[in-house]
């Protein structure tokens, strides 16, 4: 047999999942997976005994056990990671020293702190798979669509650009609760995608400056501002979860540079140059459809560009190395940050 | 379009502050919207001019302009078709709660107290057994009670939709026993049961796959020139729409969400077959007045 028909044949089998954690996102992945042709959702790992009890029903045909190492033996391709931020370290490493599968995909961030991450990255590299964090605005049209004008030079020299990060989660509360911290805090849950997109768009930056503002006894983030730059470029950040208005998260930069300026968010990109051109871009007008949409389109994207990526044994978007850039800023803001 | 009469609604995303345009549009809408007086008018004034009903989600927002209405149109009694769960504000809770544990719990208690008693009675042996169907039975009863208590015992509620998230996640998911269970129930209460969906050619796939009776059904899903929202894309949704006759389907986002000017949004989905009807979200009077007097007076020639 040749190797391009052996290929093809390996390529008709369908890529067998495991998923750990079956909160909102484990779900929403679930569901994802099992509408693209290719892929069967074969295990599931859950420490909730209610949610293993539902999820037998819900799940046919995929085992659905309580403890990771049960999911060796299923044969499984690829594993998704889908547990509070403060698990992903250990739950990696026994993926990883049990062999449980060689693709990994965790949800942001890759880890609690940069150490850990630094480790993750290194066992990656030994598993000689797929490894990809969930920042899925890489994969919304309007960003991606930022990222083509950037590498493009249409605004020429890159000079500033202020960035934020904004949702009402908790605008209506008081005070934070403790469970806030298992998201990141407010860095970790917002800040997290606005870094890896600013590390996207213009490469390495340098942390200037950082305050971090709290409003519980409980010591939570709730807000932070930093300033970075990179050789002549100058950034800030802004980020919040108290803000009001921002019924679902929003994130968006305002760019400038020698030959004009360009804003984008999740909605809708506008760019403004100073020789008179002007342009202002909805998701409307950038092909945001998708074979199966739930939730947002960059999630269908995300997880196809996954799948792909292992079956084509193809470079994936944001992999561990990349991720754990994000967890290094985040790391050093926390480290140097005034807080108030 | 159907031969029939034409089912013409009014939406509630503005009164949520939901635009699928951006959040900066939403932001940027008159602060009158969130005011409860001020939407159940909007309401009112889209019934004077050619709504037949009110599609709304159920959450204390649409409550609360229900019950203003009730107030207000004593003389009739208006065609309501809800949405449940109003999944957005869930996932926000489980921001807060923790989880979907969290959610559940909440949800529960909310139940429990309820003095709905077939609810009451659903819930705990759907809890005891750990029974979806029974959960689901539990939860749509709750869901209806809220709804009678807030427009009284004349409520005329047409539909009861299956919100997307839901939607999508069963059909991703062959929960094909979800859907008759749902079906079935909401059947039995003499309301339509009804599905919203942005993927709708997988929907039509899945149903004829499963060998679903759709005569019983509604689906509300996006039908606009511009293909906006319609998964996989503009031309499979279109060949979908042919080979489904016996649905009753209301397309929503037809202006793609005000992107489209009303005339030429309204001139494309009146070409389309097998719509039975149009959801439209109205935030001003002059809105309210202008698109529903040019939707009437399109599909009524």
């Amino acid at each position: 047999m040749k190797f391009g028909e052996l290929m093809k044949i390996l390529k008709d089998v369908p890529l067998k999942v495991g998923i750990i954690g079956l909160g909102k996102m484990g779900l929403l992945h679930a569901s994802i997976l099992s509408a693209l042709g290719n892929v069967r959702v074969l295990g599931l790992c859950e420490k909730s005994r209610v949610m293993r009890r539902l999820s037998k029903k819900f799940f046919k045909g995929a085992e659905v056990v309580d403890d990771i190492s049960e999911l060796s033996g299923l044969g499984i391709d690829a594993v998704y990671v889908t547990t509070p931020i403060p698990s992903h370290f250990s739950i990696v490493t026994r993926i990883f020293s049990e062999r449980i599968a060689r693709n990994w995909f965790v949800e942001k961030t890759l880890a609690s702190n940069y150490v850990e991450a630094k480790q993750l990255c290194e066992m990656a590299k030994c598993s000689h798979g797929i490894a990809m964090v969930g920042y899925m605005k890489r994969f919304a049209v309007t960003f991606r669509k930022a990222k083509d004008l950037i590498d493009s030079q249409v605004l020429g020299d890159l000079v500033s650009f202020d960035a934020y990060a904004y949702s009402s989660d908790f605008a209506e509360i008081k005070e934070t609760p403790k469970i806030s911290g298992a998201r990141g805090g407010v860095l970790g849950d917002l800040g997290s995608h606005i870094v890896d997109l600013a590390f996207w768009f213009f490469g390495s930056l340098t942390l200037d400056s950082a305050k971090i503002g709290s409003r519980g006894a409980a010591g939570s983030e709730d807000k932070a501002i930093f300033c970075v730059s990179q050789a002549d470029l100058k950034g800030n950040f802004s980020v919040s979860w108290c803000e009001t208005q921002y019924r679902m998260p929003e994130f968006g930069f305002i760019i400038r540079g020698t030959n004009g300026i360009l804003s984008v968010n999740d909605d809708v990109l506008e760019i403004k140059l100073k020789k008179g051109q002007s342009e202002r871009l909805f998701r409307h007008d950038l092909n945001d459809n998708v074979d199966f949409l739930l939730g947002a389109p960059e999630y269908y994207r995300e997880d196809h560009h996954f799948v792909r990526s292992i079956i084509d044994d193809t470079m994936v978007e944001s992999d561990f190395i990349s991720a754990s850039k994000v967890d290094d800023l985040l790391g050093q803001i926390k480290n140097r940050a005034e807080y108030f | 379009m159907t031969n029939k009469k034409p089912i013409l609604l009014v939406g509630d995303n503005p009164f949520h502050g939901i635009s699928h345009l951006s959040q900066e549009h939403s932001r940027n809408r008159n602060t009158e919207i969130k005011n409860v007086e001020y939407a159940s008018d909007l309401v009112i004034k889209s019934l004077e001019n050619g709504a037949g009903g009110f599609m709304f989600t159920v959450s204390d927002t649409t409550l609360s302009i229900l019950k203003e209405m009730k107030k207000k149109r004593r003389d009739s009694q208006l065609e309501l078709y809800a949405i449940v769960p109003y999944a957005s504000e869930y996932v926000r809770l489980a921001t807060q709660l923790g989880g979907i544990m969290g959610i559940a719990k909440k949800i529960g208690k909310e139940m429990i107290t309820s003095l709905n008693f077939g609810a009451i009675a659903r819930s705990i042996k759907g809890i005891s057994l750990l029974d979806v169907e029974d959960l689901m039975k539990a939860y749509l009863l709750y869901e209806m009670s809220k709804i009678k208590s807030a427009v009284g015992k004349q409520t005329n509620l047409v539909s009861v939709i299956l919100h997307e998230i839901i939607t999508e996640m069963a059909l991703a998911l062959d929960w094909d026993w979800l859907f008759k269970a749902y079906i079935d129930f909401v059947s039995k209460h003499g309301i339509k049961p009804g599905f919203e969906t942005r993927n709708f050619a997988f929907f039509v796939k899945k149903f004829k796959t499963w060998d679903m009776d759709c005569r019983k059904i509604l689906v509300t899903t996006p039908f606009n020139k511009i293909g906006f929202q319609m998964n996989p894309s503009k031309l499979e949704c279109e060949k979908a729409l042919n080979m489904v006759s016996d649905f009753e389907i209301i397309a929503m986002s037809v202006l793609a969400a005000g992107y489209l000017k009303p005339a030429e949004a309204i001139k494309y989905v009146k070409s389309l077959p097998n719509i039975s009807g149009v959801v439209l979200g109205v935030s001003r009077e002059k809105h309210a007045r202008e698109s529903f007097k040019l939707l009437r007076a399109a599909f009524e020639t």
